[in-house]
């Protein structure tokens, strides 16, 4: 497959999970109780209606989009013809990654490990804590960043997670949890 | 009206304000200067802490951290070719060329002269020109108000992204989250799911944060991974000679007209009036063909047309409650929640308020170049701070923000997934400021469509027949395909894609 085709194979996926999107906002507007509705007034569906098919347009658009397609057989048919290849016209917004799967969709093992890493701190952070998840979230961070030195890492981390967080709770008065730290505390 | 302004000094100039503003531009134009956080994330960043302050204290601060930012972009634009925001892309031009050529100094300098004339002029401005809009816009109804902001959104979808559908994407994309919550009309629960935490709504803060600093730290993240994080330059000593001022003037001059002029509509306002403003200087100017080899005028005319366009994008913001981009979209957005809502009630409800802020703008200009000045190697040395120790602690204040604004784990969920639609967003080039904007808007958006078809018993035609309504509307499909003509330019797509990747 080259480059012009997958750009416009994820253009198409995007159309179509744009397109289910709407198709999922306009079911859930057409359920909402007709109660709601007071004669000869528009009700709480009347605008979302409107967005859902502008929006299940624009899926739509993309998805048949015959800019696209005209990529795709300048891409096809420049070969074809001897000349140079036609990636740069169509690299603006079809230029996607070689390599296996994982790296065709744009994912190393760095990029999963910082979305890990930061969604799992907003996902545990109430639940365990500021302190605690805040002092791994920057020791794993810092890490994934390149600084191998452990003294550095983790007085780093240490520092900026007390100013942090006795700045923030009782500087601001921010209610920042002490999770696990609860019993020591109390 | 000389009297209301005198009275915004008395309550501009009391210690605290003072202090605050003081404090505002130092911490925008410190923020302002790491690269990648511009005032939108800024300003998002640091919104839950205006909560607790009173409304006009709490302008007073956004509206200079808002003007330090702005600052701080240029000095990133000259000593490390990276623009704070797409506004300061034209910096770079000359600015990164000067300071390659050991001229780093005369740039900054000029870059701060050239924004303390066009800050100062574009208040004059707004001092003049905001009440007698304000007044005019009253004679607007619903669907001149509906028409308004469809133009407003319009004009920022068709400016900020390289490609139009996409930008329309973003902005329902927006809208459609607007609409979460229950329904203050009717009282209907609508897209809430049975869970009680959304029945208030997505708050824009959360998705603010998200997409604006977890993004920029993951971005930051991977550039310092992958090695292509820029060079930067050492500014050595930050002066121009009177002949180099006198150089500039001209560029100083047109570029703050050129900037208030296309500032004041609403959409990508600084960055468009940047590309035009250096477009025209090229063909008016004595010598084109050094501009653009590190030319000093190629520093001062875009720096200030970019701050002439931010003082006048609150032109728009105050008197119709239109934002003109990012920045002043979280703006709109921390007014709304301080229970101030800009439009033109805005100069008679609030004119107190406002005069302050106005005043405060002056106080600010002048205390951002006595502070700028002498301090601007001060503040490049934040730059030196590697980002691997950095982006970190920007990642723990920015959920903070979120944490704090009603300490509920289904904010930090939901930032948390706006990050990863934002981070797809703009690897993509779907732009992410009309979804904000959107979201921001939506209520209101929904609220004049609605009363417009209360008024016309059901009828779209009222938007048709309404004559400032259908030119509004017009000059917003118009506005659409505004970029398929402008593409003939090839520096203008450069500011595009600048913005779109910025």
């Amino acid at each position: 497959m080259d480059i012009a085709s997958r750009g416009s194979l994820r253009t198409r996926i995007e159309g179509l999970v744009i397109l289910l999107v709407s198709l999922g906002y306009l079911w859930e507007t057409f359920n909402i109780p007709d109660f709601y509705q007071l004669p000869d007034t528009p009700g709480p569906k009347t605008f979302p209606e409107l967005l859902g098919i502008v929006f299940a347009a624009m899926g739509l658009w993309l998805l048949v989009s015959p800019r696209d397609l005209m990529a795709r057989l300048r891409a096809r048919s420049a070969p074809a013809a001897g000349t140079a290849p036609a990636a740069p016209a169509a690299a603006d917004d079809h230029a996607a990654p070689t390599g296996g799967l994982f790296a065709r969709l744009g994912l190393d093992w760095h990029f999963v490990a910082l979305w890990a890493v930061v969604l799992g701190y907003l996902w545990f952070m109430p639940d365990v804590g500021f302190p605690v998840a805040t002092f791994v979230l920057l020791v794993l961070f810092t890490m994934l960043l390149g600084e191998m030195r452990w003294h550095v890492v983790l007085g780093l981390s240490l520092a900026v997670t007390a100013v942090v967080f006795f700045g923030f709770k009782y500087g601001l008065n921010v209610r920042l949890p002490w999770g696990v730290l609860e019993p020591l505390v109390n | 009206m000389f009297e209301h302004l005198l009275n915004g000094f008395a309550v501009a100039l009391l210690p605290l304000n003072l202090l605050i503003a003081l404090a505002g531009c130092l911490v925008g134009t410190l923020i302002g200067v790491l690269p990648g956080l511009g005032p939108t994330a800024t300003l998002a960043m640091l919104i839950p802490l205006v909560f607790s302050m009173p409304p006009a204290t709490a302008l007073i601060l956004l509206t200079s951290v808002y003007y330090g930012s702005m600052y701080g972009g240029s000095t990133t634009s000259i000593l490390v070719n990276i623009p704070g925001e797409s506004a300061s892309v034209i910096t770079t031009i000359d600015g990164h060329k000067m300071a390659m050529q050991g001229r780093a100094g005369p740039a900054l300098a000029i870059a701060a002269i050239g924004s303390f004339i066009a800050g100062t002029f574009s208040v004059l401005m707004l001092t003049f020109v905001g009440a007698p809009i304000a007044r005019y816009a009253l004679l607007f109804g619903p669907a001149e108000f509906f028409a308004l902001m469809v133009f407003g959104l319009c004009t920022v979808a068709s400016l900020t992204g390289t490609n139009v559908t996409k930008s329309i994407i973003s902005t329902c994309l927006g809208l459609m989250i607007a609409t979460v919550g229950i329904d203050l009309v009717s009282g209907a629960a609508r897209f809430t799911f049975g869970n009680p935490f959304l029945q208030d709504g997505v708050d824009f803060v959360v998705v603010a944060i998200g997409m604006f600093a977890l993004t920029e730290v993951v971005i930051t993240a991977r550039e310092v991974h992958a090695g292509t994080r820029a060079q930067i330059v050492k500014a050595g000593r930050v002066w121009i000679s009177w002949s180099e001022f006198v150089y500039s003037l001209p560029a100083i001059l047109r570029g703050t007209v050129f900037g208030f002029v296309i500032g004041m509509l609403p959409g990508a306002g600084a960055t468009l009036s940047t590309f035009i403003a250096y477009n025209l200087e090229k063909r008016v100017c004595k010598n084109p063909e050094r501009l653009g080899t590190g030319d000093i005028r190629g520093v001062a005319n875009p720096e200030s047309a970019n701050n002439a366009a931010s003082g006048a994008s609150l032109v728009p913001l105050l008197t119709l409650g239109l934002p003109g981009g990012g920045a002043t979209a979280v703006m709109l957005g921390a007014l709304m929640m301080l229970d101030i809502t800009p439009g033109p009630l805005m100069f008679e409800k609030h004119g107190a308020i406002v005069w302050t802020l106005i005043a405060s703008m002056y106080v600010g200009n002048t205390l951002l170049l006595l502070l700028n000045w002498p301090l601007v190697n001060v503040f490049a040395r934040v730059m030196r701070i590697p980002a691997k120790y950095l982006m970190p602690t920007v990642l723990v204040i920015s959920t903070i923000g979120v944490w704090s604004l009603s300490y509920s784990a289904v904010d930090l969920v939901l930032t948390g997934a706006a990050g990863l639609l934002g981070y797809y967003m703009r690897v993509h080039k779907y732009p992410v400021e009309p979804l904000i904007l959107g979201l921001i808007l939506g209520g209101r958006l929904e609220q004049a469509y609605r009363q417009a078809l209360i008024i016309s018993k059901g009828s779209n035609m009222i938007f048709f027949e309404k004559p400032i309504a259908l030119v509004l509307l017009i000059c917003a499909v118009l506005f659409l395909f505004l970029p398929t003509l402008l593409k003939k330019s090839q520096q203008f797509r450069a500011v595009q894609e600048s913005a779109s990747a910025g």
